[in-house]
């Protein structure tokens, strides 16, 4: 039986023995150095995903899920990556070090990466510190053996006093091994032991236990690798990269997708059925709420479905691809200088992208950055500048219809509008910027498996969170129509709306969408642009001013849970006089110009 | 050919080799977490590129750093 133990085993009291009575289940935590795999070991442990990418600090929170080891019932918890558990650590390390040391954690699944055991062998050193009973994971070994590293696995494990073992995570292998481990972990021999420094300790024990061949390096994935660091080839690199994200999200999805579904399914079958069968229907006000002009069919419905999800699903695929093949932090060296002039350093660039997939989620990403100045920068650029997927659906079914020069000047106001308040926020506000130090992963082939299962799950969720919120939306704006507010609002707004933004006087109330979230208010301008109410250089202004406001209810709730009601509403004050400000300006400088799309 | 000198790797053209010989200390805690990533003393270094930004590789860790960084890394060129 996998988990018995015989007394005898036990060296301390804080060894666990699995088949004593306990109160609570066991509870493991997963540890490593950054983009190691912890998070693959974690899904084929408990059978619960969490999400899987090619950099370091994909996972910046605490996931846990139950794992039957044995007969017994385990508590597996997924930690952010960490390089040390002693100095300076960033928030997410601190996370991780925080279970360790208070978070109630009993047993360490150290994960390594096979090819990295001095690394690896360091953090070793420190957990063995905490005095948690551990076993250590070599995961990827088979690109180790790919690129000539071998490990004597039995002479490490008698060196460390722990179990050692070799996995190949993604693939299963090894995963039953560690399995029937888990009941021999111990407290590991560490630098302490032998009274030496963790650095000196970890070096002598890679020295002994690792050989290394020459194996020629003229692999694919590392003439790749180097073709997207150098500014030769990496800078038409990324332009091809951005054109092919274009045409299959702008257009693929945007246009071809969101054309068969609005017009084909929706206008063609499911509006109209909807209208009939609505009919029936004896009471006015039940028919307009769920067929009429803010119905949650006929609007809702439509918008969430048919403009929308093509578009998140396309983008979550592109970006999925890009996520595993390890591309997106290469981009933070050439990006390094442009981040630091806003008081960032290139690894902001992480963040930045995740914003464009969720600004909610790259919120909590900020955390890998150095700083609590930079977290408070990169969150007020992300609320302020960086669309999310959703919204990019909207800007791209607009814009996309209009012309390029349309999109292309919407992204150039937007970027010049952060990288203005970047500027401006790092001079202004006190600390420091960290030093740009960051590990470049190996580029990888995505798997499908983890590509599509990664991007099923971000479409899922979008359908469970998103969706409800829109038809809650489309029922609020639907009810502040009936009671006469939403003409109130509009007439407040009117000033500003078509006077300092020269957009017509019924896209008030698609700002008041907006409020909730910005994708439903520019979802609100792709029917007014549809209908012919918008002008070309109108649906600019319009989609720049909606861009530029705080991405959505749940982005503002997110700041304020990771900085504080002051510093949220702070951000919201000033990205929403940001926005129309900015708007009111490029209505007048388009209008001098005399320019038309 | 071995330079006996130590060379900051800022100053190192991409290709060489070498290892490191000591890293600046200073209050921001840098030395700290280069060695945390296993930039440490002894360590074997390949520079890999030097523009836009530096990139190196350090035992199996590819690493892009800014130029003050590169700095204060002292490099035994091999």
């Amino acid at each position: 039986m996998p988990c018995a133990m015989s007394p005898g085993d036990a060296i301390g009291a804080r060894t666990p023995s699995l088949l004593r009575l306990r109160a609570h289940p066991l509870k493991i935590a997963l540890v490593g150095n950054p983009n190691v795999g912890k998070s693959v070991v974690f899904g084929r442990l408990t059978g619960r995903y969490a999400t899987v990418s090619n950099y370091p600090g994909t996972t910046v929170a605490i996931t846990s899920g139950r794992a039957l080891v044995g007969a017994e019932v385990c508590d597996v918890i997924d930690t952010p990556g960490v390089n040390a558990l002693e100095g300076v650590l960033s928030e997410d390390e601190r996370i991780t070090k925080q279970l360790l040391v208070t978070g109630g954690a009993e047993l360490v699944i150290q994960v390594a990466d096979a090819r990295n055991l001095r690394r690896a062998l360091m953090l070793t050193s420190q957990i063995a510190d905490t005095g948690l009973p551990m076993i250590l994971v070599l995961n990827m070994s088979d690109e180790a053996h790919a690129r000539g590293i071998t490990i004597d696995i039995a002479s490490l494990s008698d060196h460390l006093g722990i179990p050692v073992i070799e996995a190949v995570a993604p693939d299963g292998r090894g995963v039953a091994e560690l399995r029937e481990a888990l009941p021999s972990a111990r407290r590991a021999r560490a630098a302490d032991h032998a009274r030496m420094s963790h650095a000196d300790w970890a070096d002598a024990g890679a020295k002994s236990f690792r050989k290394m061949s020459v194996v020629s390096r003229g692999r694919f994935q590392e003439w790749i690798g180097r073709a997207v660091r150098k500014p030769l080839t990496g800078l038409p690199i990324l332009a091809l990269v951005l054109y092919l994200t274009y045409l299959f999200v702008g257009v693929f999805g945007a246009q071809t997708l969101v054309g068969a579904l609005e017009e084909g399914l929706f206008n063609g079958i499911i509006n109209p059925a909807a209208i009939a069968a609505a009919a029936r229907i004896p009471f006015p006000l039940i028919r307009d709420f769920l067929v009429g002009q803010y119905g949650v069919i006929t609007m809702g419905l439509t918008y969430a479905i048919a403009i929308v999800l093509p578009v998140v699903t396309t983008f979550f695929l592109v970006f999925g691809f890009l996520e595993d093949s390890g591309y997106i932090p290469r981009l933070a060296i050439f990006s390094d200088r442009l981040f630091r002039s806003m008081g960032l350093n290139g690894k902001a660039v992480l963040p930045m992208i995740l914003g464009l997939g969720c600004d909610t989620m790259a919120t909590m990403t900020t955390r890998i950055l150095g700083t609590p100045k930079e977290r408070l920068i990169a969150i007020t650029l992300l609320a302020l500048g960086v669309p999310c997927s959703a919204q990019l659906a909207t800007i791209m079914g607009i814009l996309g219809g209009i012309s390029v020069w349309a999109l292309l000047l919407l992204f150039g106001v937007v970027l010049s509008q952060m990288v203005l308040v970047g500027f401006l926020a790092a001079r202004a506000l006190p600390g420091d910027r960290s030093d740009f130090i960051l590990e470049l992963p190996p580029i990888r082939l995505p798997r499908l498996r983890n590509l599509l299962t990664k991007t099923l799950i971000r479409v899922r969720w979008y359908l469970g969170e998103a969706v409800p919120l829109f038809l809650i939306g489309t029922a609020l704006l639907f009810a502040l129509d009936r009671v006469g507010a939403l003409e109130q609002l509009t007439r407040v707004a009117r000033p500003v709306v078509t006077g300092a933004l020269g957009l017509p006087g019924e896209s008030a109330e698609v700002f008041v969408m907006g409020f909730l979230r910005r994708d439903y208010g520019a979802a609100g301008l792709f029917r007014m642009a549809h209908d012919g109410s918008l002008s070309g250089v109108q649906s600019v202004v319009a989609l720049t001013v909606m861009t530029l406001f705080v991405p959505c209810v749940a982005n503002l709730l997110m700041i304020i849970k990771e900085r504080g009601v002051r510093v949220g509403l702070a951000i919201l004050a000033a990205v929403t006089v940001i926005a129309l400000g900015t708007g009111s300006a490029l209505n007048f400088a388009l209008s001098i110009l005399h320019v038309a799309f | 050919m071995m330079t006996s000198i130590p060379t900051p790797l800022a100053q190192l053209k991409p290709g060489t080799r070498g290892r490191v010989a000591r890293i600046t200390r200073d209050l921001t805690g840098r030395a700290e977490r280069l060695a945390a990533l296993g930039v440490t003393p002894g360590a074997s270094i390949t520079v890999l590129q030097t523009f836009p930004g530096i990139v190196f590789e350090c035992d199996q860790t590819e690493l892009a750093v800014e130029r003050a960084v590169a700095r204060s890394i002292f490099v035994l060129a091999e």
